[in-house]
């Protein structure tokens, strides 16, 4: 105990309090505790789930602080495409975020896009790899092959791509509409991939197998990249398919994002429940055709995007749900109609959807049109021979190596997940299994790192941690993360998240103009700083303010920001319980 | 310059060019435009301070505490039951010798619940270490709140200072809003003797026993003892400076006068009309103020009330079982005197819950006290109807 007394000095006019002679410092309390705080970030919940790989929490903390090109930066280094994904991700990250259990998810794919227009209309930056003897092929030039092409350029590469069509983008550009995605964007995202460290070469028109050949490919590069896509329609298989009218929706697409404006009729059906079937419906409106989708199961089922459904029936589609097509009918070879079984839902399946049954009631929808869109499978038949595949797709290891060294591949054409932002995850960790691989050769030693050290929680790996070269983290987080329980939301303000900005539905169905304008920069800032930054200290001080101890201070250049005097903390967990976004653990005290 | 502004205004901006550091409050009617004002000075950059937002009073005089042991000026307001509620503190305040200033708006207290002005608020505080000032207009807020902390600060004593509910703090006056570079002069930034510092950690308000605590206690009532002189020093100064001076005890056309009266707050403004009115009738009737309640200004009442023959005492408070406040401290004050000097004291109860003393009132209050004898001195009420 400090020795209280009274001041000593004590003469008429001086105040007498009843202070300490002794300083405090002396009484370590410390030493009671048994636990104590610890300060270790945790991996927040969207970047969990970005199939991307993308540090979303990291951008966001860079941004609210007005980092505005230093948040660019650290989303590309991840992200070859943000202006992209911001328009077309189906946005897993939105579904994972904790703030939408106060006032709605952070409207990240908004902040992307803005951050990626910003990308798209400045040079590459540099990434400060040293250039490599290597070249690499990449086959494909979707989003899989391009981010593929764009980490290995950053990593220091030589890269060629090869592309069939005479254009670049894959399926972005194929099989995605104006409205949703503007061609001077994707045009721009190619740009810049195109100016990566020594440059991307594509060629176009140039399709694998034929010209150049596997093995001519193969002996020129010193690694291969498999990234061909997904682009065979599958058949409905019913009576009256090769009826005048019948035709598969990806070829739809594919003419109209072609600048084709096809004559329909009056009437489409389309039949999917998928995006495809909403990019065709919203197509066929546009067109002037009145259109019905038909989906064998509910909405609540359809793998389509939200929005896009939301978007097809705002502009005036019809969704007719639990209706199966089981023949397409029609007088002198001409469609005139779909026949379809009413279906009720069962059991769940595989994929944990109820399961379709059918009800023996049937009914006709007219149609003039039929557009098929139940799903698309890779074209495998042209790959080189002894390549590994399931059912659905080539076979891959977790950084995309196949069963043939060198070769290595990514994106639908793959037996995994067939999105964009797939895709993109899948190009990175080819490109970063192609640089381990060929690191190793030259240095002639094992592919030592695994995925999993590179992972963001149970999410995709980081570029940034495989090159070293992470802007923001000393040390990574570590690999649990953040939910709603972790956080104390006392310290978190209402503040509703903001809609993107949308063309009328007049508008927007009269032209393939680009529907959602999105949010300005200044409302992305505003969208950051609703952030929660779960599990990642940001400096904010509530620990140090709320310690009864005055136990915590700033540290310069630690590993945390925040230093625990031990002598002094009492292990009550105040800071603990109080920090905002769980950046703060309680451990036992090491005895 | 000048601006017209009510008196919870005239509290703001004096907290404001005394450049207080620290707000710790809590609203409650009618004193919560002071703090707003003070919000908005701090948000809007005005006043460079930290606001503290709080969820009861008692932890509004806490975080004052806190802030003040650190040495930083603090400034706080409240009324009525909140004022109350902040009791328990109000004392550690005082005993822990921090020179804080807080503003009483005067409210009754309830039940039955009523939000208009009397003293009882701030006279149950009576015991808790702080000096008392009650204030007539809205000019002398203002600039008692700015000497209160010059006060506070060389004695090391919390200063309340009281205006009247709605009288004053909803009634808008001309006010002078004194040049920065004035006050600043008057007023130097604070300098604490005791500071509570996490980098020289000592614990505060900790244990002291009996052989010391009677020491403590003896040097408060010494810093105490010292007020009325010290007040008079920083009046002169801000006279000085700013041709304006209140006085702990101020005698109104008192010269010759046989029948005083006694009063506080705005009834004093109402008095002075009245007593206007009975000196131009011929009247030997003055009024003696008292700004200053705690410490009593013995002294000067003594010197303003001997060899008057009636004093009457204008009591806007009640102590239950006993009398008006300031009539039985008075009379407590003035025993000593000799027998010739010492006047009749009447002490009326009146005002009470914001119930208006009119000119009317005040002519009763005199006449009775006129015609007033030996046995019906104390506790007289006014205007009740019983």
């Amino acid at each position: 105990m400090p020795d209280i007394l009274m001041h000593k000095t004590a003469v008429r006019g001086v105040p007498q309090v009843s202070v300490s002679q002794t300083s405090t410092l002396v009484t370590r309390t410390g030493s009671w505790k048994s636990i104590r705080p610890e300060y270790h970030d945790r991996m927040a919940p969207c970047n969990q789930g970005c199939p991307v790989g993308i540090d979303i929490e990291g951008y966001m903390n860079l941004l609210r602080e007005g980092r505005v090109e230093e948040a660019r930066d650290l989303l590309l280094a991840e992200n070859p495409m943000p202006s992209v994904t911001g328009r077309v991700c189906h946005h897993p990250c939105e579904n994972a975020c904790n703030r939408r259990f106060l006032d709605g998810a952070v409207a990240i794919h908004a902040v992307e896009r803005v951050l990626g227009d910003l990308a798209d209309a400045s040079p590459a930056a540099a990434t400060g790899a040293l250039p490599r003897v290597e070249r690499v092929a990449v086959v494909g030039s979707g989003p899989a092959g391009l981010a593929c092409a764009y980490h290995l350029a950053r990593f220091g590469y030589r890269v060629t791509v090869f592309e069939a069509a005479l254009q670049a983008g894959g399926m972005l550009r194929l099989g995605i509409p104006e409205y949703r995605l503007p061609r001077p964007v994707l045009d721009r995202a190619i740009a810049r991939i195109v100016a990566q460290g020594q440059g991307v070469e594509i060629r176009c028109g140039a399709r694998v197998g034929s010209d150049p050949t596997w093995s001519e490919l193969t002996s020129t590069f010193n690694a291969v990249c498999v990234a061909t896509g997904a682009h065979v329609s599958r058949a409905l298989d019913v009576p009256g398919e090769a009826l005048r009218g019948v035709q598969r929706g990806l070829d739809f697409l594919r003419d109209v994002n072609a600048g084709a404006r096809p004559s329909l009729g009056r009437h489409v059906v389309v039949v999917g429940g998928g995006n495809t079937a909403m990019d065709c419906a919203r197509a066929a409106l546009r067109l002037g055709a009145a259109v019905t989708v038909a989906y064998r199961r509910t909405r609540d089922e359809m793998p389509a995007i939200a929005e896009e459904v939301e978007e097809a029936l705002r502009e005036g589609a019809t969704l007719s749900f639990l209706a199966n097509p089981v023949e397409i009918v029609g007088p002198a070879g001409s469609v005139s109609g779909v026949v379809c079984e009413r279906m009720a839902l069962g059991e769940p399946d595989a994929s944990g959807r109820r399961r379709p049954v059918p009800t023996g009631e049937r009914f006709t929808i007219a149609a003039d049109t039929v557009l098929t869109a139940i799903g698309e499978s890779a074209e495998l038949d042209g790959l080189p021979a002894d390549v590994t595949t399931s059912a659905s797709g080539m076979r891959v290891e977790a950084l995309g190596g196949t069963n043939r060294v060198a070769l290595f591949a990514g994106g639908d054409v793959t037996d995994l997940e067939r999105t964009v932002a797939d895709a993109l995850g899948a190009g990175k960790r080819a490109a970063i299994g192609i640089d381990r691989h060929l690191r190793a050769v030259a240095n002639n030693e094992n592919e030592a790192t695994s995925a999993d050290a590179l992972r963001f929680g149970g999410g995709n790996v980081s570029a940034a941690q495989w090159t070293g070269r992470d802007p923001i983290r000393r040390v990574a987080p570590v690999n649990e993360v953040v939910g709603l329980d972790d956080l104390n939301l006392h310290h978190f303000a209402r503040v509703p998240r903001q809609d993107d900005a949308h063309l009328s539905t007049g508008a927007a169905i009269a032209a393939f103009d680009e529907v959602n304008t999105g949010l300005t920069k200044d409302q992305a800032i505003a969208e950051a700083n609703r952030c929660f930054n779960c599990g990642v200290c940001t400096q904010c001080d509530v620990c140090l303010i709320y310690c009864p101890d005055a136990a915590i201070s700033h540290v310069a250049d630690g590993e945390a920001n925040y230093d625990v005097a031990l002598d002094y903390c009492k292990g009550c967990g105040i800071c603990v319980a109080e920090c905002p976004r769980g950046a703060l653990t309680m451990t036992r005290d090491r005895a | 310059m000048k601006k017209v502004m009510v008196g919870n205004h005239a509290v703001a901006w004096g907290a404001q060019r005394a450049r207080v550091e620290v707000i710790a409050a809590y609203p409650i009617t009618p004193q919560t435009q002071i703090v707003e004002k003070l919000s908005e000075m701090c948000a809007d950059g005005t006043l460079p301070a930290r606001y503290i937002k709080v969820e009861s009073e008692h932890s509004a005089m806490a975080a004052c505490i806190g802030a003040s042991a650190t040495g930083a000026r603090t400034f706080t307001a409240s009324s009525s039951h909140g004022l109350v509620y902040m009791h328990e503190m109000l004392h550690w305040a005082g005993g822990g010798r921090l020179p804080i200033v807080m503003a009483d708006v005067n409210r009754a207290l309830g039940p039955g619940w009523n939000i208009w002005t009397d003293q009882n608020d701030s006279l149950s505080q009576r015991d808790t270490g702080w000096v008392q000032l009650y204030c007539e207009t809205n000019q002398e807020v203002l600039d008692t709140t700015i000497q209160a902390f010059r006060l506070a600060e060389m004695l090391d004593l919390p200063v309340m200072l009281m205006l009247d509910g709605f009288y004053l703090s909803h009634t808008a006056e001309a006010v002078d809003i004194p040049d920065q570079d004035v006050v600043d002069e008057f007023l130097p930034p604070r300098v604490s003797r005791h500071k509570l510092d996490v980098n020289d950690p000592h614990a505060f308000g900790a244990l002291v026993r009996p052989d010391s605590y009677m020491e403590m206690r003896w040097l408060q009532q010494e810093a105490m003892r010292q007020v009325p002189r010290v007040l008079e020093t920083i009046e002169a100064d801000w006279n000085r400076l700013f041709g304006r001076s209140y006085g702990a005890v101020e005698s109104y056309r008192a010269e010759d006068a046989d029948l005083l009266l006694v009063t506080t707050g705005t009834v004093t403004s109402t008095a002075r009309y009245v007593v206007d009115q009975r000196r131009a009738a011929g009247e030997k009737i003055g009024l003696v103020k008292i700004k200053m309640f705690r410490p009593f200004p013995t002294e000067q009442l003594r010197m303003a009330l001997a060899g008057v023959d009636k004093v009457a005492v204008l009591d806007r408070n009640i102590s239950p079982g006993h009398g008006g406040i300031f009539a039985e401290e008075l009379r407590s004050a003035l025993y000593d005197l000799p027998n010739e000097d010492r006047p009749q004291i009447y002490g009326f109860v009146l005002g009470l819950g914001g119930r208006d003393i009119t000119p009317a009132v005040i002519d009763e209050v005199i006449e009775r006290t006129k015609q007033g004898t030996e046995s019906e001195r104390e506790d007289l009420w006014v205007g009740v109807n019983s």
